[in-house]
């Protein structure tokens, strides 16, 4: 079923918002359908990339926003290096992305986003990444508890592995970096 | 002699130490002189650049340039994602003077972000002669055939990185043939193995990294060589993963190329940290 997206100029509005972001013409793509031969996770998608950029081209940018695709995109960039248009497609992926979040359409793949969300809440704290306690807590909130634990001890066999997770010495900085990120006034 | 300020990053203090040991061996060996950056932090990764307006995927790495400053050398970063990020925040302060201002702002003066910025493939090609490599090599990589996979971010996007041919790279070669290996066609070296997806969509790494190991087998591949810590959780930590869901039983090794060079230059497994990969076994020629 085609659907029609509900104002034509908010629309034009978010796509022009995107193109502006991005520094890429969305219009300049002819759908050769390049992108999406060469996209890895083009078979997990709803929409492959080159639907989402015709998507984009007849308005329809509520649908890319909200796809499951614009989620996950690996942001590999292989299809940006092989358009023959030469357009980032994946820069307008990615800006979809942090557009879909400011729009507050946060329910595709929500496990994905507590990752992310969480990998970054990790770094605040203490600068760095602990991988390890990144995968427990990730395990927790999605209730699937058995997931990669068969790869710990694979870790664990490292030397000078650290179970503890590590910390910078100036965590101020880092919040204050974090605070500059909020003033940006797109938190 | 040359010295570096050395950003390993998270990885290499956790899940890729064996990447950190072998790196530090090698350069040793040639007199690279590597200072590890004071209280460095996280480049921020995968996540950053997709939340909050992106600028966290700059301001988190201009720390780290900032802190280098114009100490040495230039700063290497071996891990190919941190490499990426921060040639990547680089390139977006040197034409954004908001950004640079509020960069300057959180660090609380102004940015300093011109560092010379290396990837380890760049360093070892700057630092070591393959003739002087050859002579201590001595053939220990001879009958050994390597599949040199540089996967996305380190030639991606090549406006930015600005390293080797995007479509074909091949700037990890002239060390490894030094050290005697031989480097068959591998169409698949820049192919993408699924990135971070292997936590919360695990099947499209499965997918994107089976393929890559499969296509490198019938290239007649021993091992993978990679400089990326993701890559290598994907192809090795993963490799079993594959099997499991595909039927299939692979056991390539994936080595990280300070491990192979180790290998050449007669450090052991043991002490190069192969021993602790999930496909332990040496590649066959050894
Ligand atoms: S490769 Fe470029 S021109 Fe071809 S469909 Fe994709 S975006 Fe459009
Ligand atoms: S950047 Fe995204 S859309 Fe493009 S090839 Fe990679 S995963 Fe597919």
């Amino acid at each position: 079923m085609i659907r029609f997206p509900e104002s034509m100029s908010a629309g034009a509005a978010l796509l022009a918002e995107i193109e502006r972001r991005s520094g890429q013409q969305v219009s300049a793509c002819y759908q050769c359908g390049r992108c999406t031969s060469t996209c890895v996770a083009a078979f997990a998608f709803d929409y492959p990339p080159h639907t989402l950029m015709r998507l984009l081209q007849v308005g329809m940018v509520r649908e890319v926003l909200a796809s499951r695709a614009a989620q996950l995109c690996l942001d590999c960039m292989t299809c940006s290096t092989r358009c023959p248009m030469e357009i980032d497609v994946a820069g307008v992926i990615e800006t979809a992305k942090l557009v879909a979040d400011e729009a507050g359409l946060k329910d595709t793949e929500r496990d994905l986003r507590l990752l992310r969300r969480a990998f970054l809440s990790n770094v605040r704290r203490h600068g760095r990444l602990h991988e390890a306690s990144l995968l427990i807590w990730f395990n927790f909130r999605t209730h699937n508890f058995m997931n990669d634990i068969k790869l710990v001890p694979l870790v664990l066999r490292k030397k000078n592995f650290h179970i503890f997770p590590p910390r910078i010495k100036n965590r101020r900085q880092m919040l204050r970096i974090f605070q500059e990120i909020n003033r940006g006034g797109k938190g | 002699m040359s010295v570096y300020s050395y950003f390993p990053g998270c990885s290499l203090k956790s899940g890729a130490t064996e990447y950190d040991r072998s790196f530090r061996l090698v350069a040793d060996c040639f007199g690279i002189g590597l200072d590890e950056l004071e209280d460095w932090n996280c480049c921020g990764a995968s996540p950053a650049p997709h939340h909050w307006g992106g600028d966290l995927g700059i301001l988190l790495p201009a720390r780290n340039l900032h802190i280098a400053g114009a100490s040495h050398d230039g700063i290497v970063a071996p891990c190919a994602g941190c490499f990426n990020r921060l040639k990547y925040a680089q390139h977006e302060l040197s034409r954004n003077d908001d950004l640079r201002r509020r960069t300057g702002q959180a660090l609380g003066q102004p940015v300093h972000y011109q560092t010379d910025v290396l990837n380890l493939v760049q360093l070892l090609n700057r630092e070591i002669d393959p003739e002087d490599l050859a002579r201590r090599a001595r053939g220990r990589l001879s009958g050994m055939t390597l599949g040199t996979y540089y996967g996305c971010v380190l030639v991606r996007p090549p406006q930015i990185v600005r390293y080797d041919d995007p479509a074909n790279p091949v700037k990890m070669e002239p060390l490894l043939k030094a050290a005697g290996a031989t480097i068959p066609y591998f169409p698949f070296k820049t192919e993408c193995c699924g990135s971070y997806m292997g936590l919360a969509r695990k099947e499209i790494v499965l997918r994107a990294s089976r393929r890559i190991i499969e296509v490198a087998l019938e290239c007649g591949v021993d091992a993978l060589v990679t400089v990326c810590p993701l890559c290598y959780q994907n192809l090795d930590l993963r490799q079993r993963q594959i099997n499991d869901v595909y039927g299939t039983d692979y056991h390539l090794p994936v080595l990280y190329l300070t491990q192979a060079l180790g290998l050449a230059l007669g450090f052991s497994p043991e002490e190069l940290g192969i021993e602790a990969h999930a496909v332990n076994r040496p590649p066959s020629a050894l």
